[in-house]
């Protein structure tokens, strides 16, 4: 007692945190009570003087807020809530004492019987005007408190608390405020019987009605102008009582509102509606219909006319679901709004052409997904309506906007039927139409000018469940390949016609398989055009992609397969030795590229039925080529050309890809028993018999040109492995070393050094704890025999660099302790007048994410593996660039950082780019396309998300605009891609840098880049075009 | 802003696709990664589509709709000659009082877009307009063009346009 008596002495002399603490403390444990607080505050709490009161009421209630809830007995929480009644009556403690007031309506003690009181005195002595809105918070947050806990206590009080919360809540404006008393007012009017106050209340919600609040930048509170919103949405959709009243509100804002306000009416109306009722919404129909209509059919933008037809849809719903259920969800009629809508949009549809026809197809697909009731009506009148009009128009154009119409319609019958959760077969709203589309469409897609919209109509048909027999999708099929092989030199629809074949095949492949596959190979020429058949290559080129984009179904792919394969193999050991035997190697690579590209995207698609093809696919292919390398005599045999073997390769890859780790494993014994032992047998099968007497070993020295070529069928096979498939080699150290040597010392041409590299930096990346030591012999020895060793050429140097980069990524990608080391070795050579910059530019192309360690060939990749290096390495060039001592290294620096940041993402070099800004600048007046080109996308990529407040480049904008300029100019930059990126960059900088900062150059560059109009290339052109019209615009 | 609507109902035709330059021709399949800039010294001139490409975007001042929506230009309106181009185009109704706008927005968009060589002619399509003549005189006339477009409001109009807003909705 006497501590708590000094406590409560040296607070109200301090104030401090402390002693409320310590005598909360005290209280918890046990050594004073509450009552003892109220008893050493006795005479502060009756004192004379105001500030005296106030502090005594100010602390008790502060203790009260840190004591342990248990504290506090039955028998206490009555006495304090009674004393802070009486506080209420006070003005100088009514602050403090509201406070304990919040503290007590949390406790458990504090029940049912003190509700009444405590709110009656809130009520009697609270005037919420004169307070401010921290303390007007508490006083609802009491309220909400006893709204959670004793909502049956103030139910009770019903019509006294109503009064009184209404006069409370009103002229309520902080934002804080609203969300708590908009939970309150929610609660009010589901659970109260508010007959007699819903005036009052409606008066107090509606007020806030539309929410135009907008938070302050920076807002610490966090409230958006959208939670204050939904709550108030959830009191005006709260009780039908209602909805006389806000019909009249809602009508009006929507006619009077800005975008916004329109937008949140229709949203609440939406909500409202099912509410309010069926009653009202009936009376009111056709007002609401009235005002909707203008939002639909002249809408201020798109998002708005969309919310006005949600707002249709639960009208109608409202309207008609409460009949259907009456009814007993018998067929109903639709009479009232639903008809004289629908007589309405039908009536604008006499003139499909018009652009309200657009409106009014759109408030029809609205009401097929309403009820049942009403989508019956609406399809049984627009389905007649728009075929009898197909067949009563003549002219063209208005036939065509006709059926586009139709197409909306059965895109939303369908839609219509897909949104039901129902599972049993329910029949599809289009059948009794179907047989008349279907005739009218069957008429368009005969026509040229109606083919596109009557694909749509077939396309919607097709994906409609349970609408078409087999046999009608059968004859869409057979109408739909008259088109395809009718006269389509300039066949614009062909991509829609797949779009709907494909479909089919998803359904019912046996269609297309039977008819339309046929017909395409039966297109396809059996040799090759000759170069000056232009037509018939476009033919040829059009009938496999054409088939490329059907054939991805494993049924169709099949037959596809067979069909392509056997067609290259005749075409590639034909015998016939015409004069030019290109257009035939084009010809079979064409083929390849289309089963590739198919491949490619059933890969994507995950489909089973890929890996099957190792075996029926992947010999095949090595037999043809292995075959035709062998019997190649130096003259041209089509597939030894190095087109056709990259295809392969892909073709290879792709399988691949897919294999199992089992599977992999044989097929790699296999492939290295072939490439290395010369077994080819194991990899090869087909009829082509392959020459006994020469035998495969395309890693000699002494093989010619065309076998080595196949070492990219060998890559191809490899890169895909997984790491647990093992190489089936004695050494893994001595076959690393011997393709490296290999690809410097043997090969032939940058195909086959690049395809050795693959294999490198595939085989390197996953088993790099195998190839210690490979990997550690070439760190020693690299630079000095294959870099900076100047016995070699400068060619044969540049082909180091290019194989050394392929060994740091397949150690970059995964982050190994030992890339930076590996990359060090390209430093070492930057000051080198021949190779330095090939070397520095390599820095770049390390990073530079590549297709062979990838996601899809199963390389080891760790995440933020280019993070982790750029922010070792980055630091190293910038230093570079700044060491004035060795001029070549630091060019080389400049270089290295140009095509670095060109290779990674702004947020890994955003923090740097003051310090980078002017040595990229630097980097512009280097004599090298491709480092403007790398110099100047980096500035496009750095200002995205910059913005004229805060600038990076804006100080150096002077020197910015008078080499962009420079470089945009044919007379300076013979490249166009430098033009081209040039003034894509001077289109930018007028949104990323103030205009008081660009006013000096805007009549120099626009008058500068009125020259770059007259480029010689189009695609320059079109950027000066953005750039200067961006120019003229800004500033005003 | 605009008090009257000239048409309230215009016809609507659904925009084509953008000009294919692809070369068909070539004996092999191109290469995805094949960047235009090879070849840096072919030289390609100003053509039809290129202009057609220009203002098909423009926006009608009346409706949310390009002016190839509402069918008000098109690609065989336009010819090109070495130093010489004519862009005739369609108004909706011909009591289209947007036309001086239309006209005036096609104009802005080429001046400042192609190169001064080019001596421009802006004209409506003969017979279309009940006013033609004043029209044209209005959008070929230097001194008129000049004096109109020193009016900020009318410029801020051809602006809304052809950033592709309808400017009086």
């Amino acid at each position: 007692m006497e501590s708590t008596e000094r406590l409560v002495r040296t607070w109200m002399a301090s104030g401090r945190d402390e002693e409320v603490v310590m005598t909360a403390s005290e209280v918890s444990d046990g050594r004073t009570s509450l009552l003892n607080v109220v008893k050493a505050l006795g005479e502060y709490l009756t004192a004379e003087e105001d500030s005296l009161r106030t502090k005594g009421v100010e602390f008790l209630s502060l203790v009260l807020d840190r004591s342990p809830p248990e504290k506090l007995n039955r028998q206490s929480v009555r006495v304090l809530a009674t004393f802070y009644c009486t506080k209420l009556e006070d003005t100088e403690t009514i602050i403090p004492a509201l406070k304990g007031l919040l503290s007590l309506s949390r406790l458990i003690n504090c029940t049912s019987e003190d509700v009444p009181a405590i709110t009656r005195a809130l009520f009697v002595h609270v005037k919420m005007k004169v307070l401010v809105q921290s303390v007007r918070l508490v006083v609802y947050s009491i309220i909400d408190n006893f709204m959670a806990r004793h909502r049956d206590a103030l139910k009770q009080m019903n019509k006294e608390f109503l009064a009184g919360y209404v006069a409370l809540a009103d002229g309520e404006k902080d934002p804080r405020n609203l969300l708590v008393a908009f939970a309150i007012a929610r609660v009010i009017l589901v659970e109260f019987d508010i007959s007699a106050f819903v005036e009052d209340l409606f008066n107090i919600t509606f007020c806030y009605f539309p929410i135009t609040f907008r938070p302050p930048p920076n807002d610490p509170y966090g409230i958006s102008a959208d939670d204050l919103k939904r709550n108030l949405r959830r009191c005006l959709s709260a009780t039908p009582a209602f909805g006389p009243m806000a019909i009249p509100v809602f009508l009006e804002k929507l006619i009077a509102g800005s975008p916004m306000t329109k937008r949140d009416t229709l949203q609440s109306m939406t909500e409202c509606f099912p509410v309010y009722g069926a009653g009202l919404a009936r009376s009111s129909a056709r007002e609401i219909w009235n005002a909707l209509k203008l939002e639909i059919f002249q809408p201020t933008d798109t998002i708005t006319a969309d919310m006005a037809l949600n707002c249709t849809q639960s009208l109608v719903k409202t309207i008609y679901l409460a009949d259907s259920r009456a009814e007993d969800g018998s067929e109903t009629d639709s009479e009232g709004l639903a008809q004289d809508a629908c007589e309405e949009c039908i009536m604008i549809l006499r003139e499909p052409e018009k652009s309200q026809a657009r409106p009014a197809i759109k408030v029809l697909c609205a009401f097929m997904s309403t009820t049942p009731s009403v989508a019956h009506y609406t399809i049984s009148k627009t389905a007649p309506h728009l075929v009898a009009l197909f067949i009563t128009l003549e002219d063209t154009a208005s036939r065509l906007s006709d059926l586009l119409l139709l197409s909306d319609l059965i895109a939303a019958a369908r839609d219509s039927v897909s949104n039901l959760q129902q599972s049993d077969v329910i029949e599809p709203p289009l059948l009794p139409y179907k047989d008349d589309i279907l005739g009218i469409v069957i008429v368009g897609l005969q026509t040229n000018s109606l083919r596109r919209p009557a694909l749509a109509c077939l396309l919607g048909m097709v994906s409609t469940k349970y609408l078409l027999t087999d046999e009608e999708l059968g004859f869409v099929v057979h109408k739909t390949n008259e088109v395809l092989q009718g006269d389509t030199d300039e066949n614009d629809d062909e991509s829609d016609i797949l779009k709907l074949l494909t479909t089919i095949t998803t359904i019912s492949p046996h269609h297309v398989v039977d008819q339309t596959l046929p017909l395409l190979f039966n297109d396809l020429p059996d040799q090759a055009p000759s170069r000056a058949a232009v037509t018939d290559r476009i033919k040829y080129r059009r009938i496999l992609s054409a088939l490329s984009i059907l054939c991805q179904q494993p049924e169709l792919f099949e037959v596809f397969m067979i069909r392509l394969t056997t067609r290259v193999e005749l075409l590639c050991s034909a015998t016939d030795i015409e004069a030019d035997s290109e257009p035939r190697a084009a010809y079979a690579h064409a083929i390849l590229r289309s089963i590739a590209q198919t491949l490619s995207s059933k890969v994507d698609e995950k489909h089973v039925d890929v890996p099957k093809y190792i075996d029926r696919l992947v010999p095949r292919l090595y037999k043809l080529f292995i075959y035709s390398a062998l019997t190649s005599d130096g003259g041209y045999v089509i597939a030894t050309d190095p087109r056709l073997i990259l295809v392969a390769g892909d073709i290879i890859s792709l399988v691949a890809q897919c294999l199992t780790v089992e599977r992999y494993q044989t097929f790699m014994v296999a492939l290295f028993s072939a490439f290395i032992s010369g077994n080819v047998a194991s990899i090869c099968e087909g009829q082509l018999k392959l020459p006994a007497d020469i035998v495969f070993h395309p890693f000699q020295d002494s093989a010619l040109t065309s076998l080595k070529n196949l070492i990219l069928l060998f890559a191809a096979a490899i890169i895909a492995a997984p790491k647990e498939v093992s190489i089936p080699v004695s050494s893994l150290d001595g076959f690393l070393s011997d393709i490296l040597k290999w690809s410097l010392m043997t090969a032939d041409n940058d195909i086959q050094r690049e395809a050795a590299w693959k294999i490198l930096t595939s085989i390197l990346n996953k088993h790099t704890a195998d190839a210690s030591g490979f990997l550690s012999q070439q760190l020693e020895i690299f630079e000095s025999n294959r870099l900076s060793d100047t016995a070699l050429t400068v060619p044969q140097r540049q082909q180091g660099v290019a194989a050394w980069v392929y060994i740091c990524k397949a150690l970059l990608v995964q982050s190994h302790p030992s890339a930076l080391d590996f990359a060090d070795r390209l430093f070492g050579v930057f000051g080198d007048e021949s190779i330095g910059w090939d070397a520095a530019k390599a820095i770049g192309q390390i990073v530079e994410p590549g297709d062979v360690l990838s996601k899809r060939n199963r390389s080891v990749i760790k995440i933020l593996h280019v993070q982790k290096f750029v922010s070792k390495i980055l630091p190293r060039i910038i230093a570079g660039a700044n060491d004035t001592s060795k001029p070549n290294e630091q060019i080389s620096n400049l270089v290295a950082l140009a095509s670095l940041i060109k290779s990674i993402s702004k947020p890994l070099y955003s923090q740097q780019m003051p310090i980078l800004i002017p040595f990229l600048l630097r980097g512009l007046d280097l004599p090298d396309e491709s480092v403007h080109v790398n110099v100047i996308d980096t500035f496009i990529a750095a200002a995205e998300g910059d913005t004229p407040e805060q600038s990076l480049v804006a100080e150096h904008v002077p020197s910015l605009i008078s080499k962009m300029l420079k470089n945009s100019g044919i007379q300076d930059t013979p490249s166009t891609r430098v033009r081209i990126a040039a003034a894509r960059y001077l289109a930018i900088l007028p949104q990323i840098v103030r205009y008081d900062i660009l006013h000096p150059y805007k009549s120099q560059v626009v008058k500068e880049l009125a020259k770059v109009l007259d480029d010689p290339k189009r695609a320059v052109r079109k950027e000066a075009v953005n750039a200067r019209t961006n120019w003229i615009k800004c500033g005003g | 802003m605009v008090q009257e609507v000239f048409n309230p109902n215009p016809v609507i035709v659904k925009p084509a696709k953008s000009a294919d330059r692809r070369h068909l021709t070539s004996l092999w399949l191109d290469h995805e990664d094949e960047a235009p800039n090879d070849a840096d010294d072919v030289v390609e001139p100003i053509d039809q589509d290129e202009i057609y490409e220009l203002v098909r975007w423009i926006h009608d001042p009346e409706y949310p709709n390009t002016l190839e929506e509402l069918k008000v230009v098109s690609a065989p309106q336009i010819s090109v000659s070495r130093n010489h181009i004519v862009v005739e185009f369609t108004p909706t109704v011909p009591h289209c009082g947007m036309s001086t706008i239309i006209g005036l927005s096609i104009r802005v968009r080429l001046l400042r877009s192609l190169p001064h060589r080019f001596k421009v002619d802006i004209i409506v399509k003969p017979g279309s307009h009940q006013s033609e003549e004043a029209v044209n005189k209005q959008l070929n006339d230097k001194e008129r063009v000049a004096a109109a477009l020193e009016n900020p409001a009318l410029v801020k109009t051809i602006d809304t346009c052809l950033e592709g807003q309808s400017a009086l909705v």
